[in-house]
């Protein structure tokens, strides 16, 4: 019997956050598609199950219920990993010229270079979802605030805030496209493991991110 | 001499009209409270529609409130492109600019209609004229959730259409309680993004001529009625107008409660429930630019003000349980270093 050693890469707050996140993002992608008026015309309603893709006022329901994990997990991600000094997410100098020539890597079959935890593009992909995501909870936050409180809001501030959440919503919808696609590419898919289970494969770990390894290696020692 | 003669008769006929006219007026000012009159149309604004006073203009062709409309507001609405493109895969093209002249129901050339009631008010048997727009309701949908908030509330009350930023989905008439806007396909920006495949045209609806009331003027139509049965001014007197005047009627209010409140207020004689059971033609149909009058229309967006109220706390929640969260973390963390350095 053959035992595949492990080794701990998220703890389960961070897989909580991360599947909180992408499936409220999922769900606000989809309600907030709804809330344009598409699902009508483009027969969306008639799909067996589908009947309330033109309810606009269901889908804004889904979409607040979808809003407060999403804007409820990206507070508390914020919070959390700021105070426990938790940054290697961050983009550091350099990343930009190294993920070029990690993403010539895997188009020439190269040999990668020796990563830490997290690959230059992870990071750099870390920033361009964070951003949407800022954009649209600041400007989700102000259009419900609009919905409720203040119908006659300032137009100068209700049109930065609806171009805000427009413009998020492309941003973040070619984001999240991005970050799926990733998976495309072979030499990553063992870390969707990780983001499931919160372990790797100490094997794909050593071969892939040793310089993480050898930081847990002295962390421990 | 003969004209001479015409003009004497009429001339007599004429005084006494133009008496009967001025005493009327009079009257009729008179009983009006001069603040409304006097009073500038600045800070929160609402309307008030007096069904007894309000004739339909019967001796016109047509009520002078939906002339005046047209007069003001046609010409805003541009010519459409030829061909008018073709939406995918609806194929729905909606083209007033030809029918300009309909009357009888809300078009985006006929932003202002004037619906029909016989009804027994006081044991006599009469017809109610009901001008119908938009009620510029306070908190309304249609401007809250437009996508591009094209629709917006002014400070004022009136709900306005930004033409040159609606696409013409027509969401905002899928969630007004009346179906008030309409559509004029073949204008505006959707011609310039994918005309075929978002958008299709323009909406409009009655803006209560804001223009005008910026430039400190009364709203076209209620400058024209004849019967001074529409009013404009500041909203706690018109509110308080309109309860003075049900109750010297013994009559009824539309437009205080209905879709949580609106910017509009009909007094009528006879309830609302009853007028609308008796609106000529028959069963309007509010697909069809003929609103409904149903009273205590509910404000649908209500049922999701609870939910949003979530939202808006979400950041302080997340905030919080951060912070306890990574205090935990932080004195799990001293705990094992303690207990590391004491083996």
């Amino acid at each position: 019997m053959s035992t595949v050693k492990l080794i701990k890469r998220h703890e389960l707050i961070v897989l909580l956050e991360h599947w909180g996140i992408a499936i409220s993002g999922i769900a606000l992608l989809m309600s907030g598609i709804f809330q344009l008026p598409s699902a009508a015309r483009y027969k969306i309603t008639a799909i067996p199950g589908f009947w309330w893709s033109g309810e606009f006022f269901f889908t804004l329901k889904l979409h607040y219920i979808a809003s407060v994990v999403f804007v409820g997990l990206v507070l508390f991600h914020l919070v959390y990993h700021l105070l426990l000094q938790e940054r290697a997410m961050i983009p550091q100098s350099g990343d930009v010229s190294e993920s070029v020539k990690v993403l010539k890597t895997f188009i020439t079959n190269q040999p990668e270079p020796p990563f830490g935890k997290y690959l230059p593009e992870q990071r750099l992909a870390y920033v361009a979802i964070a951003i949407p995501v800022l954009l649209l909870v600041v400007s989700g936050l102000i259009k419900t605030w609009k919905n409720i409180y203040a119908p006659d809001l300032d137009r100068t501030l209700l049109l930065w805030a609806t171009w805000m959440h427009n413009v998020g919503f492309i941003l973040f919808f070619m984001a999240f496209l991005g970050h799926v696609a990733a998976l495309l590419i072979k030499p990553n898919r063992p870390m969707l493991r990780g983001m499931l289970t919160g372990r790797v494969t100490r094997e794909y770990a050593e071969h892939r991110h040793p310089r993480w390894v050898s930081e847990i290696e002295k962390n421990e020692t | 001499m003969q004209h001479d003669q015409q003009a004497g008769a009429l001339s007599r006929r004429g005084l006494f009209k133009v008496s009967a006219a001025l005493l009327a007026g009079v009257t009729g000012l008179a009983t009006l409270p001069k603040q409304l009159l006097a009073a500038p149309l600045e800070g929160k604004l609402a309307t008030l529609i007096d069904l007894s006073l309000c004739d339909g203009c019967a001796d016109r062709p047509q009520p002078a409130c939906v002339t005046s409309c047209k007069q003001e507001k046609n010409h805003t609405v541009p010519k459409p492109v030829d061909p008018i493109p073709s939406p995918f895969p609806t194929n729905i093209i909606e083209d007033w600019s030809k029918k300009q002249e309909v009357a009888n129901r809300l078009t985006p050339y006929n932003r202002i209609m004037v619906q029909k009631a016989q009804i027994m008010v006081n044991g006599q048997e009469k017809n109610l004229s009901i001008p119908r727009r938009c009620m510029h309701c306070d908190n309304p949908a249609c401007a809250t959730i437009c996508p591009f908030s094209a629709n917006t509330k002014d400070k004022n009350g009136a709900v306005v259409i930004d033409q040159e930023l609606c696409f013409g989905g027509a969401k905002c008439k899928t969630v007004c309680p009346w179906q008030i806007p309409q559509r004029q396909s073949g204008v505006g920006i959707y011609l310039k993004v994918a005309k075929e495949l978002m958008g299709n045209g323009v909406m409009y609806k009655c803006d209560l001529c804001i223009d005008r009331l910026k430039a400190g003027k009364t709203p076209a139509c209620i400058d024209a009625c004849p019967k001074k049965a529409m009013l404009i001014g500041p909203r706690e007197q018109i509110h308080a107008e309109a309860e003075k005047r049900a109750a010297a009627l013994g009559g009824h209010i539309f437009g205080k409660q209905e879709n949580g409140g609106t910017s509009t207020l009909y007094v009528s004689p006879v309830p609302f429930r009853e007028l609308e059971q008796k609106l000529t033609p028959a069963s309007p149909d509010p697909k069809k630019g003929q609103p409904l009058l149903k009273p205590d229309v509910k404000r649908k967006m209500a049922e999701s003000d609870g939910l949003g109220k979530a939202v808006l706390a979400a950041p302080a929640i997340g905030l919080v349980a951060g912070l306890v969260g990574a205090l935990g973390k932080l004195s799990q963390r001293r705990a094992e270093h303690a207990g590391k350095e004491s083996r």
